[in-house]
């Protein structure tokens, strides 16, 4: 090992390397390659060139109303135009946010359709979610959807254990009926290859899927069948070096330059069982899927699936610009999904009440002196959300100090110095090591403590507050 | 009148509640005389109104023992024409 040591020697300055070509404050950390990707395939080498994805069509696609909506109670009609025109805004003109799919049973899934529609929107586009019926490509004709989601699973735990197929031939051929049943209704079928991470796929997926690539040559490229691939259980894997059926690199080759999908063709759809929700996401990226399906605050069925605002992060820091994304959007759906009573943990990152507030006072004196230090990037410019600080006993004078400073919203040499906040902070120590208090202490305390003990300053940043 | 000194030790007695024929020149604020980082923004606050003066925050943050604090106070008393 010793033949590997180098020498690193110090290179002293007095100027500070803030890394800024990666840590540019305006736009999320940049996610920067200085090589090609390796993973073995079969025992030989291949090259991913994680290069192309700054020109690689990639994209989010969206199944809030359909997994998502499996993990909750339904939402009405007004709250679904509401999302959707939402996501309409965040996802931005070129298609960043490129599909989202609907139910098409009921009456109200299909005034939902109509009404989304109707707002204009060129993206997302609206796309169907039927059961593997041959029938159910007349709902989407009707609806006049130009694509649906079908459920082909693929595994033999639902093969033969779930859907009692005889064999796997037989569970092929009803498959392909139902594709064939889309091509005549004009309807592009798009195959949810269901529990793929746990099937045999050289004995039943890779067969099935090249029946379907050979399928597609009889209609044009428009129709031709588009392949999700369903992490139903959350077993995909991220590193190199892990064997199929859990490796998602060999999934995606294999399905991509041995199979004969193009990558445009080809979806990724994750499940969050073992906390691998996003990464699988962005793997999928990586390796040569263009499609990342996801939900809105990861909400999906048990334990979620990648949640859309982390890949609308990720899809910017592997682009390295913001490809006509509004990222503010995110936090007005946050308030909207809280509204309607969907829960979202305080720590959540990017939208939580908490994602930015920092409450230790050596964290809030960095914070006070340069935002970057503690704050993940322009959280005010790019989510509406500036960096905070949650006082409590160990958020000292530098806490005090900053909460006051946004408080009155002042900046640079306009700031209040800790000294001049000092009574305000005797208060918030006095609240603890007097008064025996447990829990943090609230905008809205600090607010009136501010009013009675620095009245001078509230007089002249706040008015005299009459007016509320 | 009381000397620069005298007032120092007044305030500090005041703020961190230590008799002040306990409290020396030499004695640190925070390792002798127990200040607590809220306190040692307090001493700073109540020294700036007992003698009616205005002081750099880091650099007053930065003074370690009383006679240091009773040097710098002067100072900032002579720079800001305040009589001490």
């Amino acid at each position: 090992m010793s033949n590997t040591l180098k020498c690193y020697p110090l290179v002293d300055t007095t100027e500070p390397n803030l890394l800024e070509e990666t840590f540019d404050y305006s736009m999320p950390p940049l996610i920067r390659f200085d090589g090609p990707v390796v993973e073995y395939v079969d025992g030989r080498p291949v090259e991913f060139d994680p290069q192309t994805l700054k020109t690689r069509d990639i994209f989010i696609t969206d199944t809030t109303f359909r997994d998502g909506q499996q993990a909750r109670p339904p939402y009405t009609v007004d709250q679904m135009v509401r999302i959707y025109d939402l996501l309409g805004q965040l996802g931005g003109p070129n298609g960043v946010i490129r599909q989202t799919e609907f139910f098409l049973y009921t009456h109200n899934d299909r005034e939902t359709l109509d009404r989304c529609r109707e707002l204009g929107h060129r993206y997302p586009e609206c796309t169907g979610w039927i059961r593997a019926v041959p029938g159910d490509f007349r709902l989407v004709k009707e609806a006049g959807l130009a694509e649906s989601g079908m459920l082909t699973s693929c595994s033999d735990y639902h093969i033969f254990e779930k859907l009692k197929f005889k064999s796997r031939k037989q569970c092929m051929d009803s498959y392909c009926e139902v594709v064939d049943a889309a091509f005549e209704a004009g309807v592009r079928p798009r195959c949810h290859l269901e529990d793929i991470t746990r099937a045999d796929l050289p004995g039943f997926v890779f067969p099935f899927v090249e029946r379907l690539m050979r399928m597609s040559e009889q209609v044009p490229e428009e129709k031709s069948v588009k392949v999700r691939m369903c992490d139903t259980m959350g077993f995909g894997l991220s590193f190199p070096g892990v064997e199929l059926p859990r490796s998602i690199p060999k999934l995606i080759y294999s399905l991509n330059k041995e199979v004969g999908v193009p990558s445009s063709r080809l979806e990724w759809h994750g499940h969050n069982d073992f906390h691998k929700v996003h990464i699988n996401g962005a793997t999928a990226w990586l390796y040569g899927c263009d499609a990342l399906n996801s939900t809105l605050f990861g909400y999906g069925e048990r334990t979620g699936n990648p949640p859309l605002e982390g890949a609308v992060f990720e899809y910017i820091a592997l682009k390295g610009d913001l490809c006509g994304i509004r990222t503010e959007v995110i936090s007005e759906l946050a308030d909207y999904m809280r509204s309607i009573g969907l829960p979202i943990p305080d720590n959540y990152p990017f939208v939580g009440r908490a994602f930015n507030v920092t409450r230790a006072g050596i964290h809030a004196g960095g914070l006070r002196q340069d935002e970057r230090i503690y704050n993940i990037f322009d959280t005010t410019t790019l989510l509406n959300r500036p960096p905070r600080v949650m006082l409590t006993d160990k958020t000292g004078s530098d806490g005090v100090a900053l909460w006051v400073n946004e408080f009155f919203g002042l900046k640079g040499d306009e700031r209040i110095s800790k000294i001049k906040c000092h009574k305000v902070a005797r208060w918030v120590m006095d609240q603890y090591e007097k008064e025996g208090r447990m829990t943090a202490i609230s905008d809205e305390e600090l607010e009136v403590k501010v009013r009675e003990l620095m009245p001078e300053y509230y007089l002249k940043y706040k008015g005299n507050g009459d007016a509320g | 009148m009381p000397s620069v000194m005298d007032r120092v030790v007044a305030v500090t007695s005041r703020v961190l509640q230590v008799d002040p024929g306990e409290i020396k020149p030499q004695h640190a604020f925070a390792t002798d005389l127990g200040a607590e980082s809220v306190q040692s923004v307090e001493l700073v606050a109540m020294f700036e109104e007992e003698f009616g003066i205005e002081m750099d925050e880091d650099e007053a943050l930065s003074v370690e023992t009383v006679g240091d604090a009773a040097e710098y106070i002067a100072k900032v008393c002579r720079q800001q024409g305040v009589a001490c």
